[in-house]
């Protein structure tokens, strides 16, 4: 399992990246390792069903919502991962 | 450049499939010889992939019915309701859905799709919340899309994952409509709907029932699922088709709040589309009326089911479902032996369908049949020595 998340802001690995890496680990056992900056369609070729299987896993994971609508606006781990930092921050205020 | 380049993987996907001899893919019906039976390839075979579960589309009586309309009110109604007039056989169709059902209203649409396009899409607004299951038809998914709801999506089958989403909403779950369906078609299998009924009710969320699949299948009366599990009075809607059962097309939504009769005013796949032809209303009025006294044809239909399913267990085969219903979903270990199990069917002159990724849950590749009333024992007896044939041959 390979994860790039620190190419574009220099991020440190937080609970929302584990809780992602943990998901693709059990939704999607069968990639092995998987580019965080990858597109997750038409990069890695996944299907609407295995990314719908990989959000219900994180969201397992980290105990919130994502709704469907978040899922059109983002095409790679990184976006999703940072959707739901602002999500999670928004419902803490 | 082209606009079609994204098409190019279906493309390819639909020319593996269908490289040599009779695509599974819409696959050519030269003629239909009865509810049961059909010429594909020149060659007569047995249908088992129509959803024609109570076999009516050759009723003589619904024929008839159809018939007639058609020679009285012509071939369509031309327009929308709303704008261009609304047929008296449309709304008695209406009338005697709800009076089924025991409701104030019910609401018919062009298309089983539509009407779950049109009351997802409307009965779930801007700040209103919806809870799909992860298997949800596409019709379900498409009319999340044309609403403006927040759309959370939660595991199949599984209450306690839709508890917890629900417990996430606090109080906004009372805006919340849940979207389950009675049963599922890719691999026949029934929602937990006492338990999802329950976690509705914890959470004061509204449910949705989509029936299509298990309308005139399931209750003393063919109403669905919620009927047959004594559930009917913890409904808030109900869906379902007239493409199957019925042997039509169209669809409806039935209720027992009476406002459902606002969506007239705002249900876009309602307002801005034409009605149903006048000889489809008829033919589904006398269907209808059929579905409802119809016990014998159930009593058929679960002879065949209960048949099929036994010698598809004894044979050793993986079922979708652990419940015998009117889909038997066989999976597959990968698309190739799917592929094979269909094309040796219609060899035997059986007709089912194939479905594989991204159409189906979980990556399955299925093998998919679909059972009938107008199914004869010796259909059945040709079904299963077409699958023993091809367990040996394995």
């Amino acid at each position: 399992m390979t994860t790039q998340n620190d190419g574009n802001d220099n991020r440190r690995h937080d609970h929302v990246d584990q809780a992602i890496q943990n998901a693709v680990e059990t939704a999607l056992p069968q990639i092995n390792g998987i580019d965080f900056d990858a597109a997750l369609t038409s990069d890695v070729g996944l299907d609407s069903v295995q990314v719908m299987d990989l959000v219900m896993e994180i969201e397992d994971e980290l105990d919130i919502s994502v709704p469907v609508e978040v899922l059109a606006e983002v095409q790679t781990l990184n976006q999703l991962g940072g959707r739901i930092r602002s999500m999670t921050k928004d419902s803490s205020r | 450049m082209s606009l079609f380049d994204k098409f190019s993987q279906l493309a390819t996907a639909r020319a593996e499939l269908g490289a040599e001899g009779t695509p599974p893919v819409a696959t050519p019906i030269d003629d239909i010889i009865s509810a049961a039976e059909g010429v594909i390839d020149g060659k007569r075979v047995v249908l088992a992939g129509t959803n024609n579960y109570l076999g009516l589309t050759l009723d003589p009586d619904v024929v008839s019915s159809a018939r007639q309309a058609l020679e009285h009110f012509g071939t369509g109604t031309t327009g929308s309701r709303m704008a261009n007039g609304s047929y008296n056989g449309h709304a008695a169709l209406e009338q005697e859905l709800a009076s089924a059902f025991g409701w104030p209203s019910a609401m018919v649409f062009s298309t089983g799709y539509q009407a779950n396009l049109a009351s997802i899409a409307t009965l779930a607004g801007k700040d209103d919340f919806l809870l799909l299951d992860s298997d949800s038809h596409a019709s379900i998914y498409d009319g999340a899309k044309l609403g403006n709801a927040q759309t959370v999506i939660f595991r199949h089958n599984d209450p306690e994952n839709l508890d917890r989403r629900l417990s996430r909403l606090g109080a906004d779950a009372s805006r919340a409509l849940i979207v389950v369906e009675g049963l599922y078609s890719m691999l026949g299998d029934q929602p937990p709907l006492a338990e999802f009924v329950e976690v509705k009710k914890r959470h004061n969320a509204w449910l949705l029932l989509d029936e299509a699949h298990s309308f005139g299948v399931f209750g003393d009366r063919g109403l669905g699922l919620a009927e047959q599990r004594g559930l009917l009075g913890e409904i808030d809607f109900v869906v379902g088709t007239f493409s199957k059962s019925l042997g039509g097309i169209g669809g409806f939504c039935t209720s027992p709040h009476a406002e459902l009769e606002l969506l007239r005013l705002a249900a876009r796949p309602y307002i801005f589309t034409a009605s149903p032809s006048p000889a489809v209303i008829a033919s589904t009025r006398t269907a209808l009326s059929k579905v409802v006294a119809g016990t014998d044809l159930r009593a058929r239909l679960w002879d065949n089911i209960n048949r099929l399913y036994r010698a598809l267990e004894e044979f050793g085969y993986r079922l979708g479902s652990d419940k015998p219903g009117p889909v038997a979903a066989i999976i597959l270990p990968d698309r190739e032996s799917a592929l094979a199990h269909w094309k040796g069917l219609l060899a035997s002159g059986i007709y089912t369908n194939l479905m594989v990724p991204p159409a189906t849950p979980k990556g399955l590749n299925l093998l998919r049949i679909s059972l009938s009333a107008a199914h004869t024992p010796e259909h059945i007896d040709r079904i299963v020595q077409a699958f023993g044939q091809l367990r040996k041959a394995a």
